[in-house]
C-alpha cells in the first residue's frame, strides 16, 4: 500500500485534534447543565487513574461517557460503508439507508428481539448476529435484482429498489410487533434509535467491528479506486473483481450490522460524510476512507447532542436528527449534481 | 262518581310518577347529560378502573362486555372482551345489545361516542385524574345501575381508608421521590405533578422531584442522577426472564451514589393498583406505607 497516497501526517493530526474537541465539548453538554470547571477537572482525574466522585462525575463517567465513546465509531462505521458502498456500486446515492441495508438490519435485530434471543452478560449478542446477517441478505437481494432489472444498475433503479426493499421490511417489522406482545415495548423502542443506555461493551463491539472491517477496507482502497472505472477497466486492470466485491459487500454488512444492533436506525449518515469528505479531501479512497471515520464519528457526536438537548429532556431519536438534516442535504446534492451533469 | 274519578286520577298520577321516579338523569364528565329509563343492566365496561368500581358496588353481574385491559378481579376475565379507542368494533358492541357503555377519555373516539348515541346505546364518558375524581366515578357508576347506596358506603370507605394511612404517617417526612413509569431500556419516563402516584406519595409525606413536570414526562438519566431522590418507585412488571425491575434499578451505571440506591429505598408499585382510578388505591397506598414506615423501620431497628 502506498503510504504517500494517504492523509499526511499534518491532517491526521488536525482531524484528531477536532475529534477530541468534540468529544470534549459533547461531553461538556446534556440535559444536566454541569460547570466547565467541574468537568475538565473529572476529566483530568480520570487521565490520572483516579476515580473522581460526585454526582457530576457519575454523569459524566457511567452516563455521557459510554454513550459519546458509542457515538463516535457508530458515525465512524456508518460513513465507511457508505464511502465503501458508492465506492464499489460507482453510485453517488448509495449508503445503508437508501439500499435498504439499514431496513434489512432492522428487521433481523427486531426478529432476534421478538424471539428473545439474548445472553446475560452480552444481551445484543442476539440483536447483532441477526443484524449482520440480515444485513448481507439485504445487500445481496437489493444488488441482485437491481442488476436483473437493469444493468447498468442505474441511480434510478437502485434506488427504487432500496426505497422498496425498506418499505417491505418495514411492513415485515409492523407485522411482527403485532404479534409481539410483550415484547412489543422493546422492539418499539428499539426501532426509534437511541444510545441512551449504553455502555461500555457496546463501545468495546463497535471498535473491535470498527477495527476488523475498516482495516479490510482500507486495505481495499486500491481496488476501490480501480472500481470507479468501470467494472471491466478495474478487471482489466488487475483487481479480482469477485473477491474485492466480496470483501467490500461482508465488509459493510458488518459496520452496518453492529451500528444498526447497537444505534437503531440511523439514517443518511453514509450519505453525507462520505460526500463532505470528497469535497474536502478528494474521492481517492487512500485520503477518503480514514478521512470519513474522522469526520463520521464528529457529524454523529453533534447529531446525538442536538438529539438530547434540542427539546431536553425529551430525547429525539437521533435517527429523526439525521434524517432531518440529511434529506434536505441529500436535496442540496442531488440538485447540484443534477445541474452539473445536465441530465 | 266524583270520588271514584279522582281516585283514578290520583292513581294514575301516582303511576306516572312511580314510572317516571326510576328515570336517572345523570352528567357524565364531559358534561354530557345522559338519561336513562331504568338502572342499567347490560354495562359495557372499557377501562379497568371502572369495571373494578362496577364490581366494588356489587354489580359485577351486569357487566356484558369488558376493555381488553380489564382483568381484576378474576370473574371478569370470562367477560366478553371488546376493542376500545380507536380501534372499536362498534358492530361487535352493538352486537352485544348493551343499555350502557362506560367509557374514558382515552378509550373512545368522538365519532364512536356520535355513532352509539345514534344506535340508541348511551355512553358515560369517565376521565378521573385525581382520588375526588374517583369518588365522582363511583357516584356515576353507582347511580347509572341503581347502587346509590353502595358508592355512597365504597366512597365512604374509602375515604376512611385514606384517612388511616394519613393519621399514620402523622406529619412525618420522608423525603424526595423518583417515580419511574417506564425504565431505562424503555426510554426513561417519570411520573409528575398530578398523577395518582404522586398524590398517594404526597400522602406519605413524600415529594416528587419532578412534581412540576406533568403526569408523564421523559427524562434523562442525569436529571434523576442530578436530582437523588431519597426513594424510587418503579411500577415495571416483572415477567419472570433477567433481573428484577429493582435489581435492574440498583445495577444501573451511575446511579450507585443516589441515595435511594444507597439506602436501598427502591419500591415496585404494583402498577394496576397504584394507576388505575379505582378502589384499589387503597391497597396501593397501604403497600406503599408499609414499605416506607414498617418495613424500613424495621430494617433500620434490625
Amino acid at each position: 500500500m502506498d503510504i504517500k497516497e494517504g492523509l499526511s501526517l499534518k491532517k491526521h493530526i488536525i482531524l484528531i485534534i477536532a475529534v477530541l474537541i468534540s468529544l470534549f465539548i459533547c461531553i461538556s453538554l446534556g440535559s444536566v447543565s454541569i460547570p466547565i470547571k467541574e468537568t475538565i477537572n473529572i476529566i483530568w482525574g480520570l487521565l490520572l487513574g483516579k476515580e473522581p466522585y460526585g454526582m457530576y462525575a457519575d454523569i459524566l463517567i457511567h452516563v455521557r461517557l459510554p454513550r459519546v465513546l458509542s457515538v463516535m465509531p457508530v458515525g465512524a462505521a456508518l460513513s465507511l460503508a457508505g464511502a465503501a458502498m458508492q465506492g464499489i456500486i460507482r453510485n453517488p446515492l448509495a449508503d445503508g439507508s437508501t439500499l435498504g441495508t439499514s431496513s434489512g438490519a432492522a428487521l433481523g435485530a427486531v426478529i432476534a428481539l421478538s424471539l428473545g434471543v439474548w445472553l446475560p452478560s452480552f444481551p445484543v449478542a442476539g440483536t447483532v448476529v441477526f443484524a449482520i446477517v440480515f444485513s448481507f441478505i439485504s445487500l445481496i437481494i437489493v444488488l441482485s435484482l437491481s442488476y436483473a432489472v437493469d444493468k447498468l444498475l442505474s441511480n434510478n433503479t437502485i434506488i427504487l429498489m432500496g426505497v422498496i426493499f425498506s418499505m417491505f421490511t418495514s411492513s415485515f417489522i409492523s407485522l411482527i410487533m403485532a404479534f409481539s406482545g410483550e415484547r412489543l415495548r422493546s422492539i418499539t423502542f428499539w426501532t426509534m434509535g437511541s444510545l441512551a443506555g449504553s455502555n461500555f461493551n457496546n463501545v468495546l463491539l463497535l471498535l473491535i467491528t470498527l477495527i476488523i472491517a475498516g482495516s479490510a477496507l482500507m486495505l481495499n482502497a486500491r481496488e476501490l479506486n480501480a472500481f470507479s472505472l468501470g467494472e471491466d477497466e478495474a478487471m482489466h486492470i488487475g483487481v479480482d473483481v469477485k473477491k474485492t466485491k466480496l470483501i467490500i459487500l461482508v465488509s459493510v454488512s458488518f459496520l452496518i450490522g453492529v451500528s444498526v444492533s447497537v444505534g437503531g436506525s440511523i439514517g443518511f449518515v453514509g450519505l453525507i460524510v462520505p460526500h463532505t469528505c470528497r469535497l474536502l479531501f478528494g474521492g481517492n479512497h487512500f485520503k477518503l476512507l480514514p478521512s470519513c471515520v474522522y469526520v463520521g464519528a464528529i457529524f454523529l457526536l453533534f447529531m446525538d447532542l442536538i438529539a438530547r438537548t434540542l427539546v431536553s429532556p425529551v430525547e429525539l431519536p437521533i435517527g429523526v436528527v439525521t434524517s432531518f438534516i440529511g434529506a434536505i442535504s441529500f436535496v442540496i446534492i442531488y440538485y447540484r449534481r443534477r445541474k452539473h451533469a445536465g441530465t | 262518581m266524583r270520588k271514584r274519578t279522582l281516585l283514578l286520577v290520583l292513581l294514575l298520577a301516582m303511576l306516572c310518577i312511580g314510572a317516571n321516579a326510576e328515570e336517572i338523569k345523570l352528567t357524565d364528565f364531559e358534561g354530557r347529560e345522559v338519561t336513562l329509563s331504568k338502572p342499567a343492566e347490560r354495562i359495557i365496561v372499557l377501562m379497568p378502573g371502572d369495571c373494578e368500581i362496577l364490581y366494588a358496588l356489587g354489580a359485577g353481574d351486569k357487566l356484558i362486555g369488558r376493555g381488553e385491559y380489564c382483568n381484576y378481579p378474576e370473574e371478569v376475565l370470562s367477560v366478553e372482551a371488546v376493542k376500545s379507542g380507536a380501534e372499536m368494533n362498534l358492530e361487535q358492541v352493538i352486537e352485544l345489545k348493551p343499555d350502557l357503555i362506560i367509557a374514558t377519555k382515552m378509550a373512545h373516539t368522538k365519532e364512536s361516542i356520535e355513532a352509539l348515541d345514534k344506535a340508541g346505546i348511551p355512553s358515560l364518558v369517565i376521565d378521573a385524574q385525581n382520588i375526588e375524581g374517583v369518588y365522582k366515578a363511583i357516584n356515576l357508576i353507582g347511580a347509572a345501575c341503581g347502587k346509590n347506596e353502595e358508592a355512597a358506603k365504597l366512597i365512604d370507605d374509602m375515604k376512611a381508608g385514606f384517612k388511616e394511612v394519613v393519621d399514620k404517617v402523622d406529619g412525618r417526612s420522608y423525603g424526595t421521590v423518583y417515580f419511574e413509569v417506564s425504565p431505562l431500556q424503555y426510554g426513561l419516563w417519570a411520573s409528575g405533578g398530578g398523577s395518582f402516584m404522586d398524590e398517594i406519595g404526597n400522602m406519605l409525606g413524600l415529594e416528587n422531584v419532578f412534581a412540576s413536570e406533568g403526569a408523564w414526562t421523559q427524562v434523562s438519566e442525569e436529571q434523576v442522577i442530578a436530582k437523588n431522590p431519597d426513594v424510587i418507585v418503579t411500577n415495571a412488571m416483572y415477567f419472570g426472564d433477567g433481573p428484577t425491575p429493582i435489581e435492574e434499578i440498583m445495577s444501573r451505571k451511575g446511579w450507585e451514589n443516589i441515595k435511594a440506591i444507597e439506602n436501598g429505598d427502591v419500591y415496585n408499585a404494583d402498577t394496576d393498583s397504584i394507576t388505575r382510578p379505582g378502589p384499589r388505591l387503597i391497597d396501593a397506598i397501604n403497600d406503599f406505607y408499609n414499605f416506607l414506615y414498617e418495613e424500613e423501620a424495621a430494617d433500620k431497628a434490625a
